[in-house]
């Protein structure tokens, strides 16, 4: 079986902004590229935001482009819905093990048409991008952009009643689908694994999840979605549109009763970016952002920050103490305010809905599979940071993205050219041995 | 006003105590979470910024210091842990230091070896004093104030007292003196004296009120015999019960109703009220000693010397003295007459020491509830008073 043996001059594991930007880097520049997405669909934590910071351009619009690109293009090999099972080094390469699941829909078959989404009689929780605020059928396309527009089976859910089976145009659904081995021979690899929010219950003080009227902010990027569970913000408990919405920052970041001492860098940018889009969508609301601190860092950000003043959006710092709730399940939060003057005041203010402005967690331990050390904050580590911004302590592996620490879209790409480059470089030098200086032969390098 | 800035105040308030206050980012989390501030006297943030900022006077005029119960609610949930319940318990320790001009509670506070000594010393000097003048052991029939008069032992007493008593009031002055300034009513505002004693000193004192109701939130798992308030309040009415029917026997002493030492039965009600109070004593500080070690609240774990030896010498009080009630009703035995002189000297440490001990706070933190439930007459009532704004 020829699929299951690849050979490329990098791997990039994940498929979130910054791994799809490796990767397209790479391949423009004529290197055979791997790409293994352990989701359904790549498009990472972008494709279901709204708009970004601070442009306000569509998310969307950004992102699917990028993963057609990705899909598309000649010089990368997509593999989604896969894991890496281990790695080896091999001489100056790696051999990688990994595991295609089963789709229990044919990839090269299906076309995308969702014949079998409407015979489907039974509906499961849409968990994985809209927390349960919708539904899909057992098989479905993961959502409207998905790349790869392919069907997949929740089979743990499948009556086995064989509906869409007889309705699939191109005989693509096959029950009988087992693991697939695929073999990945690489001179590199590039970590894109991205990152993690605090999950909703972490912190008790916060109702630890039990608070229907607190939501998280990849939620409200769900509400304000135009691809969204409802279309419009409505808050979880009874539907209502709220009047009044706060936003509580560092929601899981800078706490160490959470053991996250460090800033997690968009959430102050996005919590502002919400505030704006939320003044639009509902623009008699009232909407507050209690904070520690404005952190506005990137180009364009501060005005971006003024912006929301000017158009009404209330600041007021205060870290939130406790939530708790009244009778109507309104959000109640308790915080000491810190007026310009200094003057104080220790207050509890009712809001429709609240926002935890929660912080960016590394995805995962990658030190037992990838032999990559993390950092104190569990993210990938970078010995040498301000030179080297996407060269780990191992040769031949880069990291990129919010794999490496917080981080944002602009600085995901910009990561991603830095690690494609690092990569390049490390590729062009022989496999990293820097003393055999030559071009490998079988590459073959086309320029557009 | 200009503020005198003290650069080694942070410094000097780390010896009373674990403080690392300065990991504090100002976040406020300490004051909205804690139970017992409110919307204008809310704390302890404001009293972390007097530490960073090295602004010692403001500390030392701020109420707020004596009307935390050290919940540990702020230590838990701080996002930078720095402390905030231990740096308040600390400041009070430092406070009680700052308030007693004698420098012995600095001595008592910061330093356990000297500590350590000047309480062995105290111990041999209370105990030579009264042996001396003891009279021989009577082994027929109990006679413990014939061994050791008991006038001497109500006029060391009575001598004692107006000492401890002076002592307090030159902290409690000072205390008072700060304190009631930074309170910022203009000057002539009728304020309602009366109406703050029934509220300072019933409800929260007595009552325990705010204890008993807002800082129960750490306790939520024991029940409420188990509860940090009802062992601290077990604590206060058995000494406060000890100390009336105390002074209740002396009394009966003078009008010559009853001597000192009588033999009264077990129900006769001034040695009832003693025995309860004991009890509630002795309950209290077990309970109190025995979390503490088992350090099973925020609160206990960091206990500082000056903890443990307060709530020993409170121990020993309650042990020495329900022997001695038992000795009382026994056959006399030696270990009677020993027993009587042990009480002496323990309780005359812990009241020789109390302006300079963890005891103080009893004090400081009573004109602190006073000045707290202290408000304004109402309007109606300031008419009289001078214009206060100019
Ligand atoms: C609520 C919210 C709003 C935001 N809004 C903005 C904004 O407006 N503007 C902005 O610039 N930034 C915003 N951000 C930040 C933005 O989401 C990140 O900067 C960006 O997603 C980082 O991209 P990434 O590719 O590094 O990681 P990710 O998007 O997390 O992608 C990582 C990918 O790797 C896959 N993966 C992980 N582990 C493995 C593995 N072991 N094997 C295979 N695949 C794996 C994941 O499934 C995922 O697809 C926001 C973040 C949040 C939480
Ligand atoms: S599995 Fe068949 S019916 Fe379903 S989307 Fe694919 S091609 Fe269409
Ligand atoms: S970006 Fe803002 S909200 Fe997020 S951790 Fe940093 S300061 Fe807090
Ligand atoms: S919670 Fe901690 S960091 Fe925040 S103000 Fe209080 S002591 Fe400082
Ligand atoms: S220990 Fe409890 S009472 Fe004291 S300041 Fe902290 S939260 Fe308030």
């Amino acid at each position: 079986m020829s699929t299951n043996q690849i050979k490329v001059d990098a791997l990039v594991v994940g498929g979130g902004i910054s791994g799809m930007q490796t990767a397209l880097d790479l391949g423009d520049q004529g290197y055979k590229v791997a790409v293994v997405e352990r989701k359904s669909s790549i498009g990472g934590k972008m494709i279901d935001l709204s708009k970004v910071f601070p442009t306000l351009d569509c998310c969307s619009c950004i992102t699917t482009p990028k993963m057609s690109a990705t899909a598309h293009h000649d010089n990368i090999t997509l593999l989604t819905y896969s894991e890496i099972e281990s790695i080896n080094r091999d001489g100056n390469g790696f051999k990688v093990q990994a595991t295609k699941k089963p789709r229990y829909v044919r990839e090269d078959d299906c076309t995308g048409c969702r014949s079998c989404e409407l015979v489907c009689p039974l509906e499961v929780s849409e968990d994985e991008h809209e927390f349960g605020r919708t539904s899909h059928r057992v098989v479905y396309v993961p959502f409207s952009t998905a790349v790869p527009q392919k069907a997949l089976v929740d089979l743990d859910h499948c009556l086995f009643c064989g509906k869409c089976i007889q309705a699939c145009p191109s005989d693509a659904i096959d029950f009988t689908q087992q693991p697939e081995p695929v073999e990945i021979e690489t001179r590199s690899i590039v970590l894109a694994t991205g990152f993690e929010t605090t999950p909703i219950n972490a912190k008790k003080e916060y109702g630890a999840g039990k608070l229907r009227n607190v939501i998280s902010g990849m939620m409200m990027e769900r509400l304000l979605a135009p691809t969204g569970p409802y279309g419009r913000v409505l808050r979880p408990s009874d539907g209502k549109m709220p009047a009044s919405i706060a936003y509580v920052q560092c929601a899981g970041s800078r706490d160490q009763t959470l053991g996250v001492p460090y800033c997690s860098r968009v959430c102050c940018m996005y919590a502002i970016k919400q505030a704006m889009l939320l003044s639009g969508a509902l623009p008699l609301a009232e909407i507050t952002i209690y904070y520690m601190d404005i952190r506005t860092f990137g180009k364009g950000y501060e005005q971006f920050y003024q912006n929301a003043k000017a158009m009404g959006v209330e600041f007021l710092k205060g870290k939130v103490a406790r939530i708790t709730e009244d009778e109507n399940q309104n959000p109640i939060v308790r915080v000491e305010l810190i007026d310009e003057f200094g003057k104080t005041r220790v207050t509890e203010r009712q809001h429709d809905l609240v926002v935890l402005s929660v912080g960016l967690l590394p995805g995962g331990n990658p030190q037992p599979k990838f032999g990559v050390p993390v950092g104190e904050d569990g993210f990938v580590q970078v010995p040498d940071y301000n030179v080297f911004p996407a060269v780990t302590s191992q040769p031949g592996i880069f990291v990129t993205g919010a794999a490496a620490g917080p981080m944002d879209i602009v600085d995901s790409i910009m990561m991603a050219g830095a690690a494609a480059s690092s990569a390049a470089s490390y590729l062009e030098a022989g496999n990293g041995s820097r003393k055999e200086a030559q071009r490998q032969p079988e590459r073959s390098v086309e320029y557009a | 006003m200009a503020e005198r800035v003290n650069p080694y105040f942070l410094k000097e308030l780390k010896k009373y105590g674990d403080v690392r206050i300065e990991e504090c980012f100002n976040c406020g989390n300490c004051s909205a979470i804690c139970p017992l501030s409110t919307e204008e006297d809310n704390f302890p943030r404001r009293m972390n910024r007097f530490a960073q900022l090295g602004l010692r006077d403001r500390l030392l005029a701020s109420k707020e210091l004596w009307l935390c119960y050290y919940c540990g609610e702020c230590t838990k949930t701080c996002p930078r842990q720095a402390d905030p319940g231990e740096y308040m318990a600390s400041a009070r320790r430092y406070a009680i230091a700052s308030y007693d001009p004698t420098g012995l509670a600095k001595l008592l506070y910061t330093s356990p070896v000297l500590s350590v000594i000047f309480l062995l010393v105290l111990a041999v000097a209370i105990g030579l004093f009264f042996f001396q003048a003891s009279a021989p052991m009577d082994l027929q029939t109990l006679r413990l104030f014939e061994f050791i008069p008991s006038a001497l032992i109500h006029n060391a007493g009575i001598i004692a007292g107006v000492v401890i008593v002076l002592a307090a009031l030159v902290g409690m002055v000072s205390m008072w003196r700060r304190t009631f300034q930074a309170l910022g009513y203009p000057k002539g505002t009728r304020l309602d004296w009366w109406g703050a004693i029934w509220k300072a000193f019933g409800v929260e004192v007595l009552g325990q009120l705010r204890y008993r109701k807002d800082c129960e939130s750490s306790a939520v798992n024991k029940p409420w015999y188990a509860q940090k308030w009802f062992i601290h309040a077990s604590m206060l009415w058995g000494f406060l019960g000890l100390f009336v029917a105390t002074a209740l026997n002396y009394l009966l002493e003078l009008l010559s109703v009853k001597a000192t030492g009588t033999w009264v039965p077990l129900w006769y009600p001034i040695r009832l009220l003693g025995t309860v109070s004991g009890l509630f004593l002795l309950y209290g500080t077990s309970l109190a000693l025995l979390r503490r070690f088992r350090k099973d609240d925020t609160s206990y774990e960091k206990s500082t010397f000056s903890d443990w030896t307060f709530l020993a010498l409170m121990w020993l009080a309650g042990v020495t003295g329900f022997l001695l009630e038992i000795a009382v009703y026994l056959p006399p035995f030696a270990w009677s007459y020993w027993m009587l002189l042990a009480h002496l000297i323990v309780v005359g440490e812990l009241l020789l020491l109390a302006p300079f001990s963890k005891f103080a706070h009893a004090v400081y933190r009573s004109i602190a509830l006073y000045l707290w439930t202290l408000k304004p007459l109402p309007e109606s009532e300031q008419a009289s008073a001078p214009a206060a704004a100019d």
